[in-house]
């Protein structure tokens, strides 16, 4: 497998994703990630690997063996995945646990916005799109021709980087869920929109306004909020994409409490640029560069005494 | 660097070496030169654009206000005469006058100017009310028509007799007639003959070598005396001669051996027309033809005579005798307020048609009775002071032979005292009025309304009124000026006279904005209809229909356009690829630079014969299109390739097949239709004269049963069936939607029939309400057009807030779980409401104001009437057609104004509440 030139084809306009991972406050531009090959003085001492995977050379991914006596809710399975002609994702394999919280970490631009896309398929949006291999929810392939798209959203809770309540009545903005599925009886929505909002540890702060604009809450409310509208589907898996990282901290540090409590409950995968908030909230983490999975383990494990090289030198700040 | 700042104007503080951080920090004085300069240029822009929309405001109302204001006359001249009492025709002697004008008393030569006796103190003698003054053009002058003594006086405005005309022959005169419009008048004898003739005052120049010292030093605007009439030094230095010329012709024997009790005379195309009452108690008719003998110069004159009884014996005796318009109808009224009404259609045979009161209280007396102009509104004053104004009106269930009744269009309250004068205006609908209190009153007859009023002022009478009214003051006579600027009334002893100021005095809110009982309506209406051939004609200036057109048209394009225009703003901001977006939209933009004098020439002269050819076609189209576009997705969704994004592209040319196919389709069933649905003939089906209005409703009702299909088939049957078919295949699966598709339709279409059929049992025939008899150019043609001119304004503004709504919103929803659908209709329209509502808005103004697609395609008939299928008139049309022949400052242009001024005052209401909504929506989504 040879990777194609770089930065070949631009950015789609169509991208339906608001996560667009160029924020300058938070990531370095794109092509000082992906440009091969890394600057001298950051190239960690043991540089084979990252420098093959700059060639594009494939290489295996150091999988713990702790994660795969897990109970998998998903499954990637040889996962690629191309926007247009210009790949994102090289063969990624590796199951997250039930129940359990998965934190995705790496550099800006190596594709964790784009793997946790590709489980609810909202990658499908953009046109260029094409991918290989497989994903599994529970054993069953959510990538066939068969899958009802809609009904696989349905089953997953996705909430992004940039909080984005609807203009709507925080009420109507948790149970909007219900709503689409045409749901009207009033008990029924209450029921959950007080389950859901608690569940994200809102209730006690807008109970008494759940019929005013949810954009009138702060930023960190607001997430919350959007958190209540994903479990208010009552997902299988939760989805966040950087879910803190327009949130000051006292707000962060709220969300970061919220998903400790909803661990067990949700199968969580938590895309995050932070790895002090990994090592807080996660039970598993998994390391990725430039399209590739590096290693995935324990979050203990990855932290503490990784595997390999480069993993300790990207925790340790060398490099990414 | 110190140079660099030098050069660049700055202040350089010698003794810091200057950095280029305080460099930086430097405003330079440029910049807020032109930041001033671009603050006042945005501020004067903005000032001039308010002052100007203001501006033209304030000149539409400047242009309108002459409309309303007040109209009033002013007292110029008035004088009295110490006469002889003399109420009949037996004495001739003139008596001395004292005679005052506007002020200044001046003793004059001898003259009496007096109106004959009235009738009403006279005893058996019939003769009734008829305005016996006339006025001239300057209201200088006026002739006193005295048959009863055979002669007519001219005096002049003052009372100074000027000259005695003979008239008539040496016979008793026992009834006599003028009429105010022509100066035709006709004498009645004992002997049963009748005398016609015509007064007319004549214009002639003078020489001032031909005329005495006296008259040449007349300084122009003075007149005097000369000759059997006035001289008048005129601006130019001219000297013109104003006289009294009577023509008449030989008495023609009507009745024989009979008194001629009551006579009157018209002017048909055939000839002229005399009535007599002859104390036989019969209606006599004569029509008059005189035909010139070309060789021998002779007159040769032929009578064609009818008669009937007029049904009244000696004792009771007939007022008041009239012949309407050209002869084809006769009144004869009774002091007691009957009214005969004869049928003289057939000269040879007058018939009695109608028979009726025309006064309400039994006490009441009729005292005068004249008619308006065109002679065909009959006006009647009483004794209570009231006037009531009939004419005849056409309705379906008239018990008349001729079916014809007559009514009363309108009643003109006076302060109860009797009336003793009417005199029409000789150009409009003005009616001058003379009570015996010494009022005189200006109405507006059509608008119901009284201008003004006047009153006798005491003037120095031989000998003050012992007692009670003063009854030398009871008005004998008035007189409208030809030009209506003047009104003269005369009592026993005095004259006055009255300048009028009233240039438009049949516009009161009422009559613009209310309904109106205009002459010959059979009640009263909304009308406007400003010109006519004749000069009888009344100009209807009802602004309703104009304002009902304009909301008409705006709601048929809108009806057309908004929803495409909505529709195609969604499919292509939410569905459609933007690679395709870019080059929709600007090809939609591009629509709008298409001129709407094109389009209307389109509508008007290509579209409209075509629509009218293929009635059935086109509105089964309107069903067979929308099917078949669907028909078309559900076939796309079993194709192998419709889940792959390559293939997307081949969706528009499949539509645009679709559209295609639905017309085919319509083509075909076009005919079909019309033999099943529309009895065979959907023209004569519209216009009510075949079939039932199953039909009607049925089509009424498919947008409905459509609905309902659609809302049901979402909510319950789309479940089931997916539930049902959950683990089939996708073809399958989109096999079984197909088969529901075509019930669903197949439902459709039966349930609207159902609809259609039961509401045609139930309530009425649609037929008459919104849709009727075809007209080529009708509000269908229109709003298809105008809605095309509407689509891509409504579109850009629309597609721009769709586009303008975040990504991370839509992800938001399709991450939970919607469908692009619903992601659309619930998330993406109602954050992008104030944008959409918007462009709809603005869509609005544009059809409001359109005018050359109205005015091209709409037929411009100012009627009242929703039928999708018949043609209107908008303001702006009017505005467009009628400018051009409305004579400046006349009521006409200051009409088409105030119609401009609606037209302004309607969009700045609508854009107002618009802009008030659209910030109420906009709150909503504010914090985005
Ligand atoms: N819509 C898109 N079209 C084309 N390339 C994209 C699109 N979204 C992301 N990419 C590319 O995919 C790679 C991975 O992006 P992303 O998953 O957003 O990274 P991360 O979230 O890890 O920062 C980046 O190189 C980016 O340029
Ligand atoms: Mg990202």
């Amino acid at each position: 497998m040879t990777q194609q030139p770089p930065a070949a084809v631009p950015q789609s306009p169509a991208s339906t994703d608001g996560d667009v991972p160029q924020q300058p406050a938070f990531s370095q531009p794109r092509p000082a990630a992906a440009k091969p090959p890394l600057p001298d003085e950051t190239r960690p001492p043991a540089t084979s690997r990252l420098h093959r995977i700059a060639l594009g050379e494939p290489i295996q991914a150091e999988i713990h063996d702790a994660v795969l006596r897990e109970d998998a809710v998903l499954e990637f399975d040889h996962f690629s995945l191309w926007y247009g002609s210009k790949q994102a994702l090289f063969d990624v394999s590796f199951p997250v646990a039930r129940g359990k919280v998965t934190a995705l970490i790496g550099p800006s631009g190596c594709g964790k916005s784009t793997l946790l896309r590709s489980i609810n398929r909202m990658n499908d949006l953009i046109d260029s799109v094409r991918y290989e291999g497989d994903i599994r929810l529970n054993g069953e392939s959510i990538l066939g021709r068969q899958v009802d798209v809609i009904e696989l959203r349905k089953r997953m809770g996705m909430v992004f980087q940039k909080p984005n309540p609807f203009p709507m009545s925080i009420f109507e903005n948790v149970v909007y869920p219900l709503r689409i599925d045409g749901i009207r009886n009033r008990r029924l929505l209450k029921e959950v929109c007080e389950q859901s909002l608690r569940g994200a540890a809102l209730w006690d702060e807008v109970k008494d306004r759940l019929h005013e604009s949810g954009l009138g809450l702060s930023g960190g409310q607001q997430q919350r909020l959007c958190i209540a509208r994903a479990i208010a589907g009552a997902p299988e898996v939760l989805l966040l994409d950087e879910p803190c990282s327009a949130l000051d901290p006292i707000a962060t540090a709220k969300i970061e409490d919220l998903i400790n409590e909803l661990r067990g409950e949700y199968s969580i995968v938590i895309v995050t640029h932070n790895m002090q908030q990994a090592s807080r909230v996660s039970d598993y983490t998994a390391l990725m560069y430039l399209g590739r999975l590096l290693e995935y383990g324990p979050t203990s494990d990855i932290f503490t005494r990784p595997h390999l090289p480069e993993t300790n030198d990207y925790i340790t700040g060398r490099f990414g | 660097m110190r140079s660099l700042e030098i050069a660049r104007g700055c202040d350089v503080n010698a003794e810091t070496s200057p950095n280029s951080r305080r460099l930086r920090r430097v405003t330079q004085p440029s910049v807020y030169v032109v930041d001033r300069l671009a603050r006042g240029l945005i501020a004067c822009g903005g000032l001039l654009t308010v002052v100007s929309v203001f501006g033209v405001l304030i000149y539409l109302c400047v242009e309108v206000m002459p409309l309303f204001r007040p109209e009033r006359i002013e007292r110029v001249a008035s004088w009295s005469a110490a006469t002889d009492a003399a109420t009949t025709d037996s004495t001739d002697a003139p008596a001395p006058l004292d005679a005052r004008r506007a002020g200044i008393t001046k003793v004059t030569a001898r003259g009496v100017a007096e109106p004959e006796a009235t009738g009403v103190e006279s005893g058996m003698s019939p003769s009734d009310s008829a305005p016996l003054v006339g006025l001239d053009d300057y209201a200088r002058m006026y002739w006193v028509f005295q048959p009863r003594r055979r002669q007519v006086l001219l005096c002049r405005v003052g009372g100074e007799l000027l000259a005695r005309h003979a008239v008539g022959v040496e016979k008793t005169v026992t009834a006599s007639t003028v009429n105010p419009w022509t100066g035709d008048f006709a004498i009645g004898y004992a002997d049963g003959t009748v005398q016609t003739g015509k007064l007319s005052f004549k214009t002639e120049f003078l020489d001032d070598s031909a005329v005495t010292a006296a008259e040449r030093a007349l300084q122009p605007g003075e007149s005097r005396p000369y000759r059997k009439g006035l001289l008048e030094r005129t601006a130019e230095h001219q000297l013109r001669h104003h006289t009294l010329v009577v023509q008449q012709k030989k008495p023609i024997v009507v009745a024989r051996d009979r008194r001629i009790l009551l006579v009157d005379q018209a002017h048909s195309t055939r000839g002229t027309v005399l009535v007599a009452v002859s104390d036989d108690g019969m209606l006599r008719y004569a029509r008059v033809t005189e035909r010139k003998n070309l060789l021998t110069g002779e007159t040769v004159t032929r009578l064609k005579q009818g008669q009937c009884p007029a049904q009244f014996d000696a004792e009771d005796s007939p007022a008041f005798l009239r012949v309407a318009g050209l002869g084809d109808n006769v009144f004869l009224v009774f002091r007691d307020g009957r009214l005969l009404r004869f049928d003289t259609r057939n000269p040879s045979s007058p018939v009695l048609v109608e028979r009726r009161s025309v006064l309400d209280t039994p006490h009441a007396r009729v005292r005068c009775v004249t008619f308006l102009i065109g002679k065909t509104s009959l006006v009647v004053g009483d004794s209570e002071g009231n006037i009531g104004v009939w004419f005849r009106i056409k309705p379906d269930d008239a018990s008349t032979p001729d079916g014809v009744v007559l009514v009363r269009g309108h009643l003109l309250h006076g302060n109860g005292n009797a009336v003793t004068a009417l005199a029409p205006s000789l150009r409009s609908r003005i009616m001058a009025a003379g009570y015996a209190d010494g009022t005189v009153r200006l109405f507006h007859v059509t608008s119901e309304q009284q201008l003004a009023e006047g009153r006798f002022t005491a003037v120095r009478t031989a000998e003050p009124a012992a007692g009670g009214p003063d009854a030398g003051a009871a008005v004998r006579a008035v007189v409208l000026a030809p030009k209506d600027d003047h009104v003269l009334a005369l009592a026993r002893d005095r004259g006055m006279l009255w300048r009028v100021h009233a240039p438009h005095p049949e516009i009161t809110w009422r009559s613009v904005f209310g309904k109106v009982w205009y002459e010959g309506y059979p009640e009263p209406e909304h009308v406007w209809q400003s010109s006519s051939g004749s000069d009888a004609f009344e100009p209807k200036y009802g602004l309703v229909p104009l304002i009902f057109g304009t909301i008409k048209a705006t709601f048929y394009s809108m009806l057309f356009g908004a929803p495409l225009a909505l529709l195609a703003a969604v499919y292509t901001s939410e569905f459609l690829h933007p690679r395709w977006k870019k080059r929709v939209k600007p090809t939609i933009e591009m629509m709008a630079s298409l001129p709407s004098v094109v389009l209307g020439f389109l509508a008007a002269l290509f579209f409209a014969p075509i629509v009218e050819r293929i009635v059935p076609e086109t509105l089964t189209a309107l069903a067979t299109v929308p099917f078949a576009v669907l028909w078309g997705a559900y076939l796309w969704q079993l194709l192998p390739i419709a889940r792959h994004g390559h293939w997307h592209w081949l969706r528009i040319p499949l539509v645009a097949i679709s559209v295609g196919v639905g017309l085919q389709l319509a083509a075909w069933l076009g005919p079909v239709v019309e033999r099943t649905l529309f009895a065979g003939d959907v023209m004569l089906w519209l216009d009510g004269q075949i079939g039932t209005g199953t039909a009607g409703w049925m089509f009424l009702s498919l947008p409905l049963s459509a609905l309902m299909a659609v809302l049901i088939g979402s909510r319950w049957v789309a479940p089931a069936v997916r539930r049902r078919l959950r683990n089939r295949p996708t073809r399958t699966y989109a096999v079984c939607v197909m088969g529901q598709f075509l019930l669903g339709s197949a439902a459709v279409i039966a349930v609207a029939w159902l609809l259609g059929a039961v509401l045609n049992q139930i309530a009425w025939d649609p037929r008459g309400t919104f849709v009727g008899t075809y007209v080529q150019r009708n509000a269908f043609v229109v709003g298809i057009v105008m809605g095309f001119a509407v689509i891509p304004i409504i579109y850009t503004v629309s597609d721009d807030a769709l586009s303008a709504v975040p990504e991370s919103l839509r992800a938001a929803s399709l991450g939970a779980g919607a469908t692009p659908w619903q992601t659309a209709l619930r998330v993406v329209v109602p954050t992008a409401m104030s944008g959409l509502f918007s462009a709809l808005m603005i869509g609005l103004g544009r059809a409001v104001g359109e005018t050359m697609i109205v005015l091209m395609a709409a037929g411009n008939t100012p009627i009242i009437d929703w039928n999708i299928f018949s043609g209107f008139r908008t303001l702006s049309a009017n505005i467009a057609v009628e400018m051009p022949e409305a004579v400046k400052g006349s009521t006409h242009f200051r009409m088409l104004f105030l119609a401009a001024l609606t037209l302004f005052l309607m969009t700045f209401v609508l854009n107002t509440i618009a802009e008030t909504i659209r910030l109420r929506f906009r709150k909503k989504a504010f914090e985005l």
